[in-house]
């Protein structure tokens, strides 16, 4: 028999108080813990979007609104780059790669990325996750891929498509408007392109054309069937999210649209080798300097930084400085908040330690008094009293890491095989161990105040048979 | 040398100035193996001389001596100390430690004593065996009333203290368990050569023990002090 028997016997004679106080601190540390776990998985997630590219070079109104849209597909982006922009953009300096997307159209909520094969063989979304396809093949170079789609992990999960499903895709892209995987609008939407007023003399209507229609009803392409001819495996990127075609039937499509509300009406091309150069549109450019083997740091990359972003015209973001900047100057302090009110719970449960204590104190006088007539000094009693808190903070910090580590890894099991999108728990071992002895402090100090109590505690008083 | 030796010992509650109680205790000894009785109603002051003895109240003036140590010489963790060690008390309502077994309120004063952990449970389990105890694993709250009084004798003896305090260790017991509960009491304290005072108001104690004393003058307000001395009524 030690003291820490006497601890224990002291916590199981108050049973349901002591589980009920335990309780209480494991909540508070599993919210700690589940928001930094939240937020360090968030985190990581936004830096896997961008991949190995190190410029997205758009026409967008800000850098962090152009990462936001063409890489996290938050809205259609509102304004086009040309063809031949871009071409002189490709010869103006050492890149590994620039990879041309065009983003407007959805299926099911889902987003449309038009783009080249580049994407798959030359980007790499995640350094630990490469392009990968679970079945069938990309969509085939120029011409012969167009109305050929490939799907992200995701869009295959949730909507069901198999290899050779034809689909129809819709033009206008509005998350906040169609929630990813709603029923297939060609099945009831015959949205009539008579009913906009579109002027499309010239390609800035690139953004009144999406605009108007991501933020009415979507426009089914009844007319380009498009066949499912690849699925991607998961990368636990926002691009699982999404849909590939080939840039050539992007434009088709919606040169086919413009020149149809021409005056008088004018034929739909039938290739690409009938687009007039207003008609090549993309959104974006996925770019990378050539960098030396093993560094990621291209030492030219803030002169070319700096020279396209002396083009007016364009937008240039470095994808991780403005996902730092989105987590540091909006999502930290919404953060820091929840972090504020975990925090908050957890010296409450330190305030409910104190409070069993002291509200037990009155009942454990005579075993104080007891105990001391039986020979313990007033500070061991102190002691006694004081580890009786220790072990319900260390007891409470346990559990509430064990379940926090366990319900993660289950919720990111579930969202794995539920939605194929691949989460993460990651948490620092030091931030819970720093956890778990602030939460041992707090419950000591909890327990000064009744420890003080029993230290006082009037032996002779205490003993009184009407005590 | 005396278990017990008390000489000219006053005492009165300071924080209370209009309340006149003095208790006045001119000379008591109790040598090893003795047994004293001291008869006293409610509020006459025997509680206040035992927590005297036991070192939970300071005198204003004379000396109390345990096994041969001023117990009011020693200050704080070294009187709690040998407090432990050298007395053991039988309460009224036992004061056994609740959610705790039987053999571990024997072991917590062995504990508290800072006897040496490979002591203890053989200790224990020789003391409850030899005083009936059947369950020594049980927690004392499923222990019948007899039995836990038992316990409490247990314990009080655990550390072979010099002299044993019981205070009105029958009051909660009926008459057969009360008698079985003295002999038990008196007989381990004889055989364990250690002073036994008892304090009761219960006139069938007065049989068992050939020395007694009474208090019962010491209690009111306002009344004189009574001095106590070895032998017989004061």
């Amino acid at each position: 028999m030690t003291d820490f028997t006497i601890v224990l016997r002291s916590l199981r004679a108050r049973a349901f108080s002591t589980i009920i106080t335990i309780l209480s601190v494991a909540i508070a540390v599993m919210l700690i813990l589940s928001l930094l776990t939240l937020r360090n998985s968030g985190k990581a997630a936004f830096e896997r979007g961008s991949g190995d590219m190190h410029l997205l070079i758009t026409a967008e109104d800000s850098p962090l609104v152009s990462v936001l849209n063409s890489v996290f597909y938050a809205n259609a982006p509102r304004r086009p780059v040309t063809w031949t922009k871009y071409q002189q953009i490709a010869a103006q300096a050492p890149w590994a790669y620039t990879v041309p997307t065009a983003i407007g159209d959805s299926y099911r909520g889902f987003p449309v990325v038009a783009t080249t094969t580049d994407m798959f063989t030359k980007f790499v979304p995640a350094a630990d996750a490469p392009w990968k396809l679970s079945e069938g093949a990309y969509f085939a170079e120029g011409d012969a891929g167009n109305w050929q789609a490939v799907l992200g992990s995701t869009v295959a999960q949730t909507t069901g498509l198999k290899i050779g499903d034809t689909i129809y895709l819709a033009h206008g892209y509005n998350p906040r408007a169609t929630k990813p995987g709603s029923p297939d609008p060609a099945a009831n939407n015959e949205h009539a392109h008579d009913d906009h007023d579109h002027d499309h003399a010239d390609h800035d209507d690139y953004d009144a054309d999406h605009e108007a229609e991501s933020t009415t009803a979507v426009h089914v392409h009844r007319e380009f069937p498009t066949k499912v001819v690849g699925i991607l495996a998961p990368t636990a990127t926002p691009h699982d999210r999404a849909i590939f075609t080939n840039l050539e039937s992007t434009w088709i499509k919606h040169a086919k649209d413009i020149r149809a509300r021409l005056n008088p009406p004018q034929d739909a091309p039938a290739t690409s080798a009938d687009l007039r150069e207003s008609e090549r549109l993309i959104t974006g450019i996925y770019t990378r300097l050539v960098t030396r083997p093993g560094s990621d740091a291209p030492a030219n990359l803030p002169q070319v930084f700096d020279t396209l972003r002396r083009d007016g015209s364009l937008t240039v973001a470095q994808p991780k400085q403005e996902t730092d900047t989105l987590f540091g100057s909006i999502i930290d302090p919404i953060n820091r908040i929840f972090v504020a009110i975990a925090v908050v719970v957890l010296i409450t449960s330190g305030i409910g330690i104190m409070l069993a204590l002291y509200n037990s104190m009155e009942q454990r006088r005579r075993q104080i008094a007891v105990l001391r007539v039986l020979g313990a000094s007033a500070s061991r009693i102190f002691n006694l009293v004081i580890t009786e808190c220790a072990v319900i903070g260390v007891a409470g910090a346990l559990l509430g890491t064990a379940i926090t580590l366990l319900g993660t890894r289950l919720a990111a099991f579930t969202i794995m095989t539920r939605y194929g999108v691949v989460i993460e728990p990651t948490l620092s071992p030091i931030i819970i161990i720093y956890l778990i002895v602030a939460t041992i402090l707090l419950a000591i100090l909890a327990g000064l105040i009744p420890a003080i109590m029993a230290y006082r505690t009037s032996v002779a008083r205490s003993l009184r048979p009407t005590a | 040398m005396p278990a017990l030796s008390i000489r000219d010992c006053t005492f009165r509650y300071t924080h209370a100035a209009d309340n006149p109680f003095e208790l006045r205790v001119a000379s008591l000894t109790l040598e090893p193996g003795d047994q004293l009785l001291l008869t006293a109603g409610s509020g006459t002051g025997k509680s206040t001389l035992l927590n005297l003895i036991a070192g939970l109240m300071d005198p204003q003036s004379g000396t109390i001596e345990i096994a041969g140590q001023n117990i009011h010489a020693l200050r704080g963790a070294a009187r709690d100390l040998f407090r432990g060690r050298n007395l053991g008390i039988v309460f009224q309502t036992f004061h056994l430690l609740q959610g705790f077994s039987a053999i571990e309120n024997v072991m917590a004063a062995l504990l508290m004593a800072d006897k040496p952990a490979s002591e203890m449970r053989p200790r224990a389990m020789e003391l409850l065996t030899s005083l009936g105890i059947t369950k020594p694993h049980a927690l004392v709250d499923d222990l019948s009333v007899g039995q836990q009084q038992r316990v409490a004798v247990a314990r009080a003896l655990a550390c072979k203290p010099a002299l044993v305090l019981a205070d009105e260790p029958t009051a909660s017991l009926d008459p057969t368990n009360a008698a079985a509960a003295m002999d038990l009491l008196q007989s381990l304290c004889k055989q364990h050569n250690a002073a036994l005072l008892c304090v009761s108001h219960d006139p069938a104690m007065s049989q068992r023990f050939p020395r007694r004393m009474t208090m019962e003058d010491l209690g009111g307000t306002g009344v004189p002090p009574v001095t106590l001395t070895q032998g017989g009524r004061p």
